[in-house]
């Protein structure tokens, strides 16, 4: 048993986050053979996105803001309506679910964390790849699933695909910002501000990974509109038969 | 400093990207059909699929194989671990003591050895063990065990396992997986790998 | 500079709480009702609180047993009476370690091991009032705003760390201690705002006409249980922040002093309410006594079940501690462990799990004639129990 290597990944990152480098990671793919045709009149359901903005303090730490996040989520919310519209697809939001459907719906989104940061850490990313995801890589397989009970999830038998998302923006404070600037001078790399997100697109039939988008530093201000557009874009990015734009670099 | 599994790995891999490969020691591919000793050990198995092995080890006599990442699939392989020492390796052997291996540890005492680990090692609250059975490993008398745990990330997981003394050492091999989908999936692969292995 | 200004604050509290007048220092201040979020920093603290809370809502660890929960909220509500006790969530979260907590949006989780620790109602309604107590009087805000002006970044994880938890986040803030927290240690408390809390938390006691001293006993017995973990595992020191509660809370032997002296003055009643709190009790303690057991902290938990056994030796407590002598399995920890199986089962003899463990204890002192009888004995008792198999290999000639 071997999850403790997980968590010494996420050490090794508690030391290099603060300090970390302001290079940028994007990787997208889709599951070979899947196409989403524009204006097939899919219905995709929206698991509730986990959407966190605030401020990231002089010490690194994430400070929520509220007003922001709800920003956030009703710019990107919008924004996300608006692209879908364009593809042809409809987006449902999933209710709020209670009792046991909602410990259904919650250990679902646990094991969508654990496979989608198992894509990004052992197929995506180079560093700590997996040989068997490196050579899916070479004959481009992106096989991942959820499995099949994703059927059951309250809502998924009137919709045929689940989206999940993702997204953390930590915007630097000033005192984050002079820091950045002192550790200029001294040659040391201080990241300001965190702007990650991913984005997943599940089969509600077979439980398979259709798409996913990960992005480890993202533009687009959630704060407005249009820049929670741009983040919604970058999001949606490469999104199977989509005629979303690439959005330009943050 | 508690952020999300998912920003760590985003972040961790943009770090790796520039420090070079070589911060991570790889992980190799175990070949299908290829005979490999495991843990260091004189145990060996013979896969009848491919699987890929981790770098990171869990213990000094311990070994990890996975298909798709150890949160998703995780096949462990303990060996030779004698009493007074501990399955896994301690974080700290004052703070965060394991049970020991004892030298009147009988079979029957394995399920427990392995829950208490799992419990002080990895913060689990909900452990429950499940059906034990006697069987035969390495051509001993042996124990098959299941078991059922909710991880702090909120996922639960199943396991079995199968374990054998001999002269008092514990040869074990165990698979985890999430209960949803996963143990199931995989389940067959990790018995497949059970009855190939051999010891000299 | 700040510590003085929050002493004379606390001063100042005491001192409107009556501590002028001996006759009124335990009365209670009306209540204003649930404090709500004034500005974007608040709201930012709320809103990821609401989001906590619905992490915790649907968590597996959460224990939905309705007698349970109905049970402890009735206490919560007599000891800070039924104006203030009726916006509260109460979450009883299976997790074996000593700790209760309360966030401002008005959640209060209790975790399993706090009910394992507590000898009747009176020690339970004190720490539910002293927790309760810091939700009142804002502490957790004061904490907010004071630590958001600081450059600590551990005090500040402390404060917000758990509190943004998010799928996916769970694994890496509770690998690194869990003692410290899984879900709670939301907040850290200075010195002076565990006193305002004593004092109101006494006010409520007085009130609900609980027995004070209650307070300070579970106070010295948790410290008391940290250091026999800290001895038992051969630390220097007194590490009282290894167990949950001590690292939320401060504290130290002036505090238990201080809390008996406080005790001696309250005009509070006589009500201890052990009857009732065992019946309640009753269903989960086994569970609650198997997961306290396999933490592998022996000193600990020898310390904990012997002082639950003072009042009185009952099966449930013998065959724990004859479990946990099991467990650990040292050469002079088996016969211990007989032997407190068959005081087990001498005042029940229908205790399978104790015919199990007297015959393996015998079985690995090789006594294979005398743990015959046992092994057969509980599987007779239990024929389908899960090991039966494994069992009955162990009975039949080899």
């Amino acid at each position: 048993m071997n999850l403790i290597r997980a968590i010494a990944a996420a050490l090794l990152v508690l030391c290099t986050s603060s300090f970390g480098l302001a290079q940028a990671q994007e990787r997208t793919a889709v599951r070979q053979g899947f196409t989403l045709p524009p204006n097939s009149g899919k219905t995709i359901l929206l698991f509730r996105p986990t959407i966190r903005v605030g401020a990231q303090s002089t010490g690194g730490m994430f400070e929520p803001n509220a007003d922001w996040t709800a920003q956030g989520r009703e710019h990107m919310g919008v924004s996300l309506r608006q692209l879908q519209d364009r593809l042809g697809n409809r987006v449902i939001e999933a209710s709020e679910p209670i009792g046991e459907q909602a410990l259904l719906v919650a250990e679902h989104m646990a094991l969508f964390a654990a496979v989608s940061s198992s894509v990004i850490n052992y197929q995506f990313f180079v560093g700590n790849r997996l040989p068997t995801k490196k050579r899916d890589n070479r004959n481009d397989v992106f096989e991942w699933t959820l499995g099949p009970q994703v059927a059951r999830l309250p809502g998924a038998a009137d919709a045929d695909y689940g989206l999940f998302i993702y997204t953390e923006d930590q915007y630097g404070s000033t005192g984050r910002k002079v820091l950045q600037a002192f550790a200029m001078l001294g040659g040391v790399g201080v990241q300001s501000g965190v702007h990650s997100g991913y984005a997943g697109l599940v089969d509600l039939k077979t439980g398979e990974l259709l798409w996913l988008n990960a992005d480890g530093k993202m533009g687009g201000d959630v704060r407005t509109p249009e820049g929670a557009e741009k983040r919604m874009r970058q999001l949606l990015e490469e999104f199977p038969g989509s005629s979303v734009q690439t959005a330009p670099a943050a | 400093m508690l952020k999300s599994l998912l920003k760590p790995v985003l972040l961790i891999s943009a770090a790796a990207a520039l420090t070079a490969p070589a911060a991570l020691s790889a992980n190799d591919l175990i070949k299908s059909g290829e005979t490999v000793a495991v843990a260091k050990s004189t145990l060996s198995i013979t896969p009848p699929r491919d699987w890929n092995k981790l770098s990171a080890r869990p213990g000094k006599k311990a070994e990890t194989w996975t298909l798709d990442g150890e949160q998703l699939n995780d096949i462990s392989f303990y060996s030779d671990i004698a009493p007074g020492e501990p399955l896994l390796r301690e974080r700290s052997k004052k703070r965060d003591p394991l049970p020991k291996l004892r030298s009147n540890s009988l079979l029957t005492d394995v399920p427990e050895f392995l829950e208490g680990t799992y419990r002080a090692h990895f913060g689990i609250a909900v452990f429950s063990l499940g059906a034990s059975k006697p069987t035969k490993f390495l051509n001993e008398p042996a124990i098959q065990f299941t078991y059922e745990y909710v991880t702090p990330d909120e996922l639960t997981r199943r396991g079995e396992a199968i374990a054998v003394l001999r002269s008092g050492k514990l040869f074990m091999i165990t698979y985890d997986a999430p209960k949803l989908h996963f143990f199931e999936r995989n389940i067959e692969d990790y018995r497949a790998v059970v009855a190939s292995a051999k010891i000299a | 500079m700040r510590p003085m200004v929050r002493l004379l604050a606390a001063v100042a509290a005491m001192a409107t709480l009556g501590a002028a007048n001996p006759e009124r220092e335990f009365d209670l201040p009306t209540y204003t009702g649930a404090y709500q979020p004034q500005n974007v920093d608040e709201r930012g603290m709320w809103m990821v609180d609401d989001e906590s809370e619905r992490l915790t809502r649907d968590s597996r660890l959460v224990i939905r047993d309705e007698a349970l929960n109905n049970y402890v909220h009735s206490v919560l509500c007599r000891a800070v009476g039924n104006d203030r006790c009726g916006g509260v969530r109460i979450y009883i979260l299976r997790v074996p370690v000593f700790n209760a907590n309360m966030s401002p949006n008005g959640t209060m989780r209790v975790y399993s091991g706090l009910l394992l620790r507590m000898r009747n109602e009176a020690e339970l309604a004190s720490i539910l009032g002293h927790e309760f107590a810091h939700f009142e009087m804002r502490h957790s805000l004061d904490e907010f705003r004071r630590k958001r002006s600081t450059s600590d970044l551990l005090a500040w994880t402390a404060v917000l760390g758990t509190l943004a938890a998010t799928y996916g986040g769970g694994s890496t803030q509770s690998y690194g201690d869990f003692r410290i927290s899984v879900y709670g240690a939301l907040f850290r408390f200075s010195r002076d705002q565990e006193r305002e809390a004593d004092i109101l938390g006494f006010s409520y006691m007085a009130e609900a006409k609980y027995r004070p001293s209650a307070a300070s006993e579970v106070w010295r017995s948790a410290m008391n249980e940290a250091d026999a973990t800290s001895t038992g595992r051969a630390l220097r020191g007194q590490r009282y922040d290894k167990t949950a509660f001590f690292a939320t809370h401060p504290t130290n032997l002036e505090r238990a002093d201080y809390l008996s002296a406080l005790a001696n003055r309250v005009p509070g009643g006589e009500y201890e309410g052990r009857n009732a709190y065992q019946a309640a009790l009753a269903p989960w303690l086994d569970q609650f006594l198997e997961d306290q057991i396999k933490l592998n902290d022996f000193a600990g938990t020898e310390y904990l079940i012997t002082r639950l056994g003072a009042e009185e030796w009952t099966a449930p407590l013998l065959l724990a501690r004859a479990e946990l002598y099991r467990l650990r399995a040292n050469p002079r920890d088996l016969p211990n462990a007989v032997e407190f199986y068959r005081q087990a089962l001498t005042l029940n003899p229908d205790l399978p799990t104790a015919y199990r463990g007297m015959g393996l204890s015998l079985m690995r002192m090789d006594r294979k004639s005398e743990a015959t009888p046992s092994l057969s004995r509980y599987l007779e008792l239990k024929p389908d129990a899960l090991d039966a198999d494994m069992i009955r290999s162990l009975v039949a000639p080899q």
